[in-house]
Formats: C-alpha cells, sequence, structure tokens
C-alpha cells in the first residue's frame, strides 16, 4: 500500500514537473535594449525585460486572442527582440477547467535596442 | 535637444559580475528623435552639446567622469567612483561620401564609416553588411560598444589583421566642457578625412601620429570618445573547423604559425602543390587538467563572399545551463580538487564540438554570447614564439598552486601601432584563461593571488608579457605597467594625454584604474602645450 502510494506520488511529481516549461524565442539580429542598471542576474543580465503574468478572458464569440506590443519606456522600438513563453501546470488546469476562455499569459519579452 | 537621465547608485557592476563598485551617479543619455532633428550630423553633434554639459556639471560638483557602454570589461577599467555615464544609446552611423575623403588620402570612401560611440559590434556589422561590407576582425562575440572595443584593445584571432582599433581611421573626442574641446584626431601619415568634414563634427583636427596611436587604446582616459571613423572590407565569408590534433603538432603551430610546412592540414585548404593555406583565425583550446595527447583547436579560413550558404546558426555554439554553473562553482570553492573533474565534464559543453564544420560571415559566427553567470578572464600577451613556453608556465601554475576553474585557450593576432596595444609583438599570442568566478576559501587561493603569480611566474621565467586591459590581473602590481612597455613607450603616452587635455580634465578623465597602474599620477599637473603637427581649425 504504501509503495503505491510513493508511486502514485512520483507520478503527480512527474507531471507537475513536466507540465511547467518555457519556451524562448530569439531574433538572430538586431540588438535587444539594453539595462544600464543591470538589475538581474539571470540570462537577462543587461536587457530591459518587460514581464507579463496575468490571466486573460475570451469572450464566447473570440477564437483567439492578440496580445499588442506597445512603445514604451520599457520597450522603446515597439518591436520584439526575444520572447520566453511559460507554462504551468496550473494555467493548463485552468485552461482546461474554464473550456480555453481563461489562459494564463506568463510571458517575458524584450525589445529591440532603437537605432539612430 | 539630447536628454540625460541621472540615476543616483550606491555602487555599479559589469556584466560579468566583476564588481560591484562604489558609484554616486550614473547617466544615461539618449539622443533627439529624427521628427524633431531629421539631419542625422545635426542629432550627433547635438549630443555633444548634452556631453559637454553633463561634463561642466560634473565637473563644476567637483567630481570625475568616465563614460562606458556594455560594460563587458572583466575588471575596473570603465569605472569611475564619481559619475559614469551610460552611452549605448548612442549609436548614429554615417557613411562616409567620396567628397569628405582628404586629398591626400588612401583610403576608398565607400569603406569607411563614423560610427557613434555607443554603436555595438552587432549594429555595426548590420550597417555594414547592408553595404555588403564587414568589419575586419571582431572579439569573440559582438555586445562590445565600438568605443569600448578600441578603448580596451578587443582583439578575435585573425593573426594577419590585428584587434578593432587598428582599423580605425580617426577619433572624434570630446575632452572637456567647453565648445573647443571638441577634437578630431587621426594619424599625419594616414590621413582620412578632409577638414570640411572634420569640421562638420569638431572644432579643431589634430593630425598627429604619437597622439593618434596613444589615443587609439586610450584606455577611456583622452576624454569622451564620441565616434570612431572606422574602415571596413567588402563582405566576406569564413570556413570554420574544428579538429582535435596532436599537442606537439598545434604547439608548433602555435609557435610558428606556419602552416605551409605543417603535417596537420585540413584536406579543404590545402594549395594545389598540397601545402596548407594560412588560415585566417587560428585558436587553440587547452584543457590543462587533462593528460589527452590532443588539443581542440579552430581553423578560420577567408573565402569571397557568396549568397548560397548553408545556415551556420545550427550548430552555433549552445549556452550552459546557468544554475548549472553556479553549483559547479559552489563544488570548485569548497572541494577545489573536483575541478579537473568538474572541467572534464563540461569540456564538451565548454569547447567547439570536433569536426562540426560551418561556413558563415564574420558576425555570424562571432555571434551574442548570453549571459552565463559570474565569469573571470585573465589574458597575457606574449610573443607567439614563446607560446608553448608560457602556456606550460602557467599550465603548471594553474594546475600545482590551483586547480583554478578555468581552461586556457590561445589566440594570435596582428601587432598594433596603438602606444599601449597589449599586442604589441610582431604577432602577439593572447595566452588567456576563462572561467567562472569563485570566491576564496581555506582550500582555493583568490583569484587576486592568482593574477599575481601568473606576472610572477612570466618575470621568473623572462617571458616578455602585455595584460589585457580589459580582463583580470593585480593592475597595482608594483611597475606593472612599465615593465610591460618600457618606460619610454609609457612616458610617451602619459606625455600625449597631457598634450591633449588640460590640467584638470586630466585628473578629470582618470580612474582608480589609472591611479593604479600609474599610468595617472598625483602629481603637479603641466599645463598643455599646443602641439606641433596639429591643424588648428578655430
Amino acid at each position: 500500500m504504501k509503495n503505491s502510494i510513493k508511486i502514485f506520488t512520483l507520478i503527480i511529481i512527474s507531471l507537475l514537473l513536466s507540465s511547467c516549461y518555457s519556451v524562448r524565442l530569439r531574433s538572430i539580429n538586431g540588438a535587444y535594449q539594453p539595462d544600464p542598471l543591470l538589475s538581474r542576474d539571470d540570462y537577462y543580465r543587461g536587457m530591459e525585460v518587460v514581464e507579463l503574468d496575468t490571466v486573460i478572458k475570451i469572450d464566447v464569440v473570440s477564437k483567439d486572442f492578440t496580445y499588442l506590443i506597445k512603445e514604451t519606456e520599457a520597450c522603446k522600438s515597439g518591436k520584439l527582440h526575444t520572447v520566453e513563453f511559460k507554462n504551468t501546470f496550473g494555467g493548463s488546469l485552468l485552461s482546461v477547467f474554464s473550456f480555453g476562455k481563461k489562459r494564463k499569459l506568463k510571458v517575458k519579452y524584450v525589445c529591440m535596442k532603437p537605432t539612430n | 535637444m539630447a536628454t540625460t537621465k541621472t540615476h543616483h547608485l550606491k555602487h555599479w557592476d559589469t556584466l560579468h559580475n566583476n564588481g560591484p563598485f562604489k558609484l554616486k551617479k550614473l547617466y544615461i543619455t539618449e539622443l533627439e528623435g529624427d521628427g524633431i532633428i531629421p539631419k542625422k550630423i545635426d542629432r550627433y553633434n547635438d549630443a555633444v552639446v548634452e556631453i559637454q554639459r553633463l561634463i561642466k556639471e560634473t565637473f563644476n560638483a567637483n567630481q570625475g567622469f568616465r563614460a562606458y557602454g556594455s560594460a563587458w570589461s572583466l575588471n575596473h577599467i570603465a569605472h569611475h567612483k564619481d559619475c559614469m555615464h551610460y552611452n549605448g544609446f548612442m549609436n548614429i552611423h554615417m557613411p562616409i561620401q567620396p567628397e569628405n575623403l582628404h586629398s591626400d588620402t588612401t583610403f576608398k570612401a565607400e569603406n569607411l564609416f563614423l560610427f557613434q560611440c555607443g554603436t555595438t559590434i552587432k549594429r555595426i556589422s548590420e550597417v555594414l553588411s547592408s553595404h555588403g561590407k564587414s568589419l575586419k576582425t571582431s572579439g569573440a562575440s559582438n555586445g562590445q560598444t565600438i568605443a569600448g572595443c578600441i578603448s580596451t584593445g578587443v582583439h578575435g584571432s585573425a593573426f594577419q589583421v590585428g584587434s578593432v582599433q587598428d582599423y580605425v581611421v580617426g577619433l572624434h573626442l570630446i575632452t572637456g566642457p567647453n565648445i573647443e574641446d571638441n577634437v578630431y584626431i587621426e594619424p599625419e601619415s594616414k590621413a582620412g578625412l578632409n577638414d570640411a568634414f572634420a569640421q562638420s563634427i569638431s572644432k579643431k583636427i589634430i593630425r598627429d601620429d604619437a597622439m593618434f596611436y596613444a589615443a587609439l587604446v586610450g584606455l577611456g582616459s583622452f576624454g569622451f570618445i564620441h565616434g570612431v571613423v572606422i574602415e571596413a572590407e567588402p563582405r566576406f565569408l569564413l570556413n570554420r573547423y574544428v579538429r582535435k590534433i596532436d599537442k606537439n603538432v598545434a604547439l608548433q603551430l602555435a609557435d610558428t604559425l606556419d602552416f605551409k610546412n605543417s603535417p596537420f592540414k585540413i584536406p579543404e585548404e590545402t594549395t594545389p602543390d598540397g601545402f596548407g593555406k594560412t588560415p585566417y583565425h587560428y585558436k587553440v583550446f587547452i584543457n590543462q587538467y587533462s593528460d589527452e595527447p590532443e588539443y581542440v583547436v579552430e581553423l578560420m579560413y577567408k573565402n569571397a563572399y557568396k549568397n548560397d550558404y548553408k545556415d551556420p546558426f545550427p550548430i552555433i555554439k549552445q549556452s550552459l545551463y546557468m544554475d548549472l554553473i553556479h553549483l559547479f562553482t559552489k563544488m570548485a570553492e569548497n572541494w577545489p580538487k573536483s575541478i579537473p573533474w568538474l572541467i572534464k565534464r563540461l569540456e564538451k559543453s565548454i569547447l567547439p564540438k570536433v569536426d562540426e564544420d560551418l561556413t558563415g560571415t564574420l558576425p555570424e559566427i562571432f555571434w551574442d554570447a548570453p549571459y552565463q553567470g559570474g565569469a573571470f578572464a585573465c589574458s597575457v600577451g606574449i610573443d607567439y614564439t614563446d607560446s608553448s613556453k608560457a602556456l606550460k608556465l602557467l599550465c603548471d601554475l594553474t594546475t600545482k598552486e590551483g586547480p583554478i576553474p578555468g581552461i586556457f585557450a590561445m589566440r594570435f593576432v596582428k601587432q598594433t601601432k596603438a602606444t599601449l596595444g597589449f599586442t604589441k609583438f610582431p604577432v602577439t599570442c593572447m595566452l588567456e584563461i576563462d572561467g567562472v568566478l569563485w570566491k576564496k576559501t581555506r582550500k582555493i587561493m583568490s583569484f587576486e593571488a592568482y593574477c599575481t603569480r601568473i606576472i610572477e611566474v612570466l618575470k621568473q621565467n623572462n617571458i616578455k608579457f602585455t595584460q589585457h586591459w580589459g580582463k583580470g590581473s593585480n593592475w597595482a602590481y608594483n611597475g606593472l605597467v612599465n615593465y610591460m612597455y618600457g618606460n619610454d613607450t609609457v612616458n610617451n603616452w602619459k606625455a600625449q594625454r597631457k598634450k591633449l587635455l588640460s590640467p584638470e580634465m586630466l585628473h578629470f578623465f582618470a580612474n582608480d584604474f589609472l591611479y593604479e597602474t600609474k599610468l595617472a599620477a598625483d602629481e603637479p599637473v603641466i599645463h598643455p602645450i599646443n602641439p606641433q603637427n596639429e591643424d588648428l581649425i578655430t
């Protein structure tokens, strides 16, 4: 009985871990918008990163959703250099139980450095 | 009008975490938009006004000033304890037109470009590619700014080309707060631009070899480098080969650079009579903890550009998982004896894959280098004929007194004309050890102690050497710079700096690095004299 519980727990942990992953897209060309304050210590050190962590709600008649990138202080060019999308187990559950109407949006993006 | 944001900070650090260093203010300047000032040259000159305003403000506050770009140097050369200026958003470029050329020049206008200080190597390559041109060489990656590259002597391994500073045609420097402190410098023996163009970006022209070559590798202390005129060349392709070859053959090649008569040949890169061709680039990777009889070597051969070549990006090196590096560093600090084992495990990720050949342009092959955690690098320049001797000495030091968490490599660079260029030998072998930063423990010596031992070992064995300005060393080592370059060279460099800058600006543009190396001294300042070989236009 104890062994079954252990195996079941292991399977659940494996599922949880494998359902949490990220995918990164990076442009070969162009330079990223720099972060002169070097405020990060991860892959994005030196880059001005915009992080989104929200739930988007899609109405019944909409098929998909487009998140628009606008020119801001953290995205001076309004053009993308790097995008990282993260999927989590919770995010997948949310989508399943809301029939796709609620979607977890956990994204990091870095914009192109403006050129003169 | 260009605008500047001021950040009041307590610390500043390099990209590779070689600090932190104390700081009071960080300035970040951005140019006016092209909707407000449409002409590039007007936006370029508008930036001069803003930089001179900042210099005046800082000087009036009795503080010092230093510009920097991508913060890629692995030491404190770019640091100033008072005010630092980030110039990464200052990236205008202007192709030089035939009517801008000096009447005596040998340069072709189509190869000359003016880049503003904060333009990165990657951006420069993109601009040049759109004109069908290429840089002649770059460092191993592309994130450095042009001003940072030349100030610290960034190099690749193009032993018939030189370093980044060696294709600079002219320098535009802001040397103080006054309108006239705005200078264009080029060598008298190789003038590039005419007075009319120089006047359009500066207030004073200096055509003087000694001044130009001193300011070229100026360590950030000859004023604010605002623009750099470089000479490009037609775009080309590089065929890259990575092979494992017998250690002795690899070292013989390092000591002689005689690829023609070497037993090692790349079959595709031989002459019709069967001799090996001389490559554009040669690099040797050395795991000093391995007893394997072979070294990994990287060779690149230059060819004319054509459109139809295989996409090289699928085999451009992948970055290591950062948490793994962190874990390995912690292991190295606590169990130094595990370092050789760790490096052996990492070898496949650190070194390029053997027999995976590719073809690409210079910017494709020397592409982005993602941040991989705190890093150190020590790099000594030696005459290439001393390559194997110096390598043995430093490998013995590292294995016997270490181990140290890094591995060695050798690259080769043609001689520079820059007064304090560390590639000063006819061909300089840059013998470097790169690795992950560690903290001193009872079991592993400090980084500073290791750097000191490198100097001591080379001196004790009478190996003439220099050190990469942008990498780690014990820069305060007594008499180090004079030992490396000789008193006359060092005095000449100092004299040119004194000639260019006012007594106040000599101190203003100096930093701790300069004082530690004794390149700036707390000596009574001498009032500048007018250079003999200059052309004043105001």
